[in-house]
């Protein structure tokens, strides 16, 4: 056992610290949304590239820097802590990179991996549909073939980015056989979002931010060339690249303001003349969340830690994906009740508390219990790997 | 960072589950918990040979200079097997409290003793009321001349009836050091009577230690006078971690017997495991014993290494204390209407847990200490 991050992971973490402190005293990008992965911009992707943090974790010969999990982890806890503006890139270098790098042909490697780690392509994952949420293997998309190429028909939904993204990484059905299990039959394609027949309607979330949409495919004629990985294996594909999507420190530390703006209010806040930080109630309130928060990022770090010893965490990535959906899901409900009615004023009101993020933060609270997986979805992965019960 | 044990440690688990297997089966479990002495001699003296009680102390005393990892494995292995023994008061609240405040005069006098599993120990601190604080202190010293007279109630003494030295943490007031005082006592001394409380856990496990003039001198001070809280409040975390192992070794097992029993019966045709409802909620055991495990044997490491550990065992003590009582929530769902009876093994878990929960400090008094840290 050891606990301790290696020296030079110390002193990364400190570059890492530092480059944001400088980044952020530029004053050009938007730092502070807690958006998915922050407010869009290239710019700042670029200054993320030219550190050679796209792909850290990425092996070297795909110009990746071929550094560890838990490196990774470092960079993206410090990048979470200041709501660093990283939409552009994240979806690539998290999951569409590892996703090419494992599957992809070395054309499609050529293609993508430099335009990831440049900060030159944005993707969006178009998964769900309307029939096909937690049940994916519903997909009615079909990309049928035709010469050398694709015809792809149907409808997504919940994209994240589609009305920003480049590129877009879609699974649709390739096999119509119906005496084929319906877990051979998809595929994974990358389109070109701006390709004739592709057509992007926003969706207004409760928060009132256009964060996803709806895509809908019209005869889109795709290369065959940009068929990722084998024809019929994307549903597998997919399963492998969720288990490092939820491998990730991402549902920990993207309301961490949230739990630093809750600390900072009891600290410094009076109510019936008595210091709040005084109240027993509340300390054990806010401790709660501590406590909670600690274990969680025990355990994202525990999971990194399989990652770095070439395990793929299956359970594992499941279970630390509940604790900490459910600790973000908690953090707003319990700073919203703990600064009452001011806590509910929204960003942009008159005496709104810390930009009204409290509010905003427990607005998007439904959707992280269920984005990539719901809870109820990942406890089935962990009683049927983790604990070899149930299962089909 | 390693989360896995090394070689020597995953023997040390192999061996100990192994032991308790062996020399702790359920049918001594329960005539133990049933036993005035509460525990079983010919175990004790098993354990005190393969060396347990000296793993945490330094060679110079007679132990065998192992890290608290080792010492964690064992509470671990022991939650496990729900075998009540006197390891907990006597290495750790007496002897590791001997180790880190304890004069090189008493250290040689009791450690030694500890170390070679030649004695039972323990430690009253608290009063009638059962918290723990330094105002809820039940003994007081008085200074006569050149020796001190202790009178009053301490309550909840682990196996105090069996022990052979007893640490005391009584107030003084301001003439003998003002302050809580540490004195180690005889069992058998003059002035004192011990009476087994029926608690949750069993019949003869914690005790009331009653005091009326009981003679002691100042050789048998342990730290210095009126500094005695000091001194338990340095040992705390490694309290709070070594209780969070058998937590985690409890709400362990307390899961498999759910599981097995899952896996096992047959509700409308198929086994309970097949339904979704019971999956969910075994996998909510999963994480939380989980979970447990990561955040205890973190704070263990960190003792071990000797860096500062408050905050992580306050958060160990806090989390496991409670996901073990809420594991034998779940299994008691699970298991029916068999697992609320005495010849099912779940009961001794959820015993424990209740126990475990309250033992030095509840939930929201480890997280009083969390709040401290984080600055409020």
């Amino acid at each position: 056992m050891d606990f301790k991050l290696t020296e030079k992971q110390q002193q990364f973490r400190e570059e890492v610290r530092d480059f944001l402190k400088a980044e952020m005293a530029r004053g050009i990008y938007p730092f502070g949304s807690i958006h998915l992965a922050g407010a869009l911009s290239r710019e700042f992707s670029k200054e993320v590239s030219r550190k050679g943090w796209i792909g850290l974790a990425w092996p070297k010969e795909h110009g990746g820097q071929g550094l560890g999990y838990t490196d990774r982890i470092i960079m993206l806890e410090e990048m979470f802590r200041v709501a660093a503006p990283m939409a552009y890139h994240y979806m690539g270098d998290r999951q569409v990179g590892p996703g090419l790098i494992h599957f992809g042909s070395d054309f499609l490697k050529r293609e993508f991996l430099p335009k990831i780690l440049n900060a030159d392509a944005c993707f969006a994952l178009l998964f769900s549909e309307p029939e096909a949420g937690s049940d994916l293997a519903n997909c009615k998309t079909t990309a049928v073939e035709e010469g050398d190429h694709f015809i792809i028909n149907g409808q997504k939904i919940w994209t994240s980015g589609g009305h920003y993204a480049e590129c877009g990484w879609v699974l649709a059905r390739t096999n119509f056989d119906p005496s084929i299990s319906k877990y051979n039959s998809f595929s994974e394609i990358i389109v070109d979002m701006k390709s004739p027949g592709v057509t992007i309607r926003p969706i207004i979330n409760i928060v009132g931010a256009h964060s996803f949409n709806e895509v809908f495919f019209d005869n889109v004629k795709v290369g065959k060339g940009y068929l990722v990985g084998k024809k019929d294996n994307g549903f597998r594909q997919i399963m492998t690249n969720l288990d490092y999507e939820r491998a990730g420190i991402d549902r920990l530390m993207q309301n961490y303001r949230v739990k630093e703006v809750l600390l900072e209010y009891v600290k410094t806040n009076k109510r019936n003349g008595r210091p709040l930080s005084g109240d027993t109630l509340i300390r054990d309130t806010v401790a709660k969340i501590e406590v909670e928060y600690e274990v969680a990022r025990l355990f994202v770090y525990y999971v990194a830690s399989l990652l770095d010893q070439g395990k793929i965490p299956s359970f594992e990535a499941a279970m630390g994906k509940t604790i900490c959906t459910l600790f973000e899901a908690k953090l707003a409900d319990v700073a919203t009740t703990l600064m009452g009615l001011p806590g509910l004023l929204m960003p942009g009101s008159p005496e709104a508390l810390f930009d009204g993020v409290v509010c905003e933060s427990y607005l998007w609270s439904p959707s992280y219990t269920l984005q990539g997986g719901t809870v109820e979805v990942l406890k089935n992965i962990i009683a049927q790997r983790g604990l070899k019960i149930g299962g089909k | 960072m390693d989360f896995n044990f090394n070689e020597d440690q995953r023997i040390l688990t192999d061996m100990a589950r192994k032991f308790f297997e062996k020399e702790a089966p359920k049918s001594l479990v329960r005539e133990t918990m049933h036993d005035r002495k509460g525990y079983s001699p010919p175990m004790w003296q098993k354990m005190s040979e393969l060396g347990w009680m000296g793993l945490a102390f330094d060679e110079k005393y007679g132990g065998y200079g192992g890290s608290f990892l080792e010492v964690a494995i064992i509470f671990e292995e022991m939650g496990r097997a729900a075998v009540p023994t006197p390891f907990f008061s006597t290495v750790i609240l007496s002897g590791l409290l001997l180790q880190d405040s304890g004069s090189e005069e008493l250290k040689r006098k009791h450690l030694t003793k500890i170390a070679g599993g030649e004695c039972i120990s323990t430690l009253a601190l608290v009063g009638k009321s059962g918290v723990y604080s330094k105002e809820e202190i039940g003994l007081e010293a008085k200074a006569v001349g050149d020796h001190y007279l202790i009178n009053g109630a301490a309550s909840f003494v682990p196996y105090a009836h069996v022990a052979d030295n007893i640490i005391c943490a009584a107030r003084t007031p301001p003439a003998s050091g003002e302050g809580v005082t540490l004195f180690i006592i005889a069992g058998k001394a003059e002035g004192i009577e011990i009476i087994p409380l029926k608690t949750i856990v069993g019949e003869g496990v914690d005790c009331v230690v009653n005091m009326r003039d009981v003679k002691v001198n100042q050789g048998q001070i342990l730290g210095e006078p009126g500094k005695g809280w000091e001194c338990i409040e340095r040992l705390w975390p490694k309290i709070a971690v070594a209780l969070s192992c058998k937590c985690v070794g409890g709400m362990k097992k307390a899961m498999e017997l759910t599981i097995a029993h899952v896996n096992e019966r047959v509700q409308f045709g198929k086994p309970l495991a097949a339904l979704q409802v019971v999956q969910h909620m075994c996998a909510e055991m999963f994480i939380k014993s989980e979970t447990s495990r990561h955040a205890a044997y973190h704070a263990a490491w960190l003792i071990s290494e000797g860096l500062d550990c408050e905050k992580e065992a306050a958060i160990a003590k806090a989390w496991c204390g409670e996901a073990f009582k809420d594991v034998t929530k779940i299994a008691h769902q699970l298991t029916g209407g068999i697992g609320f009876t005495e010849e099912f093994d779940l009961h001794l878990y959820t015993k424990n847990a209740k126990n475990l929960e309250l033992l030095f400090g509840d939930g929201v008094f480890h997280r009083n200490v969390v709040a401290g840290r984080v600055g409020l």
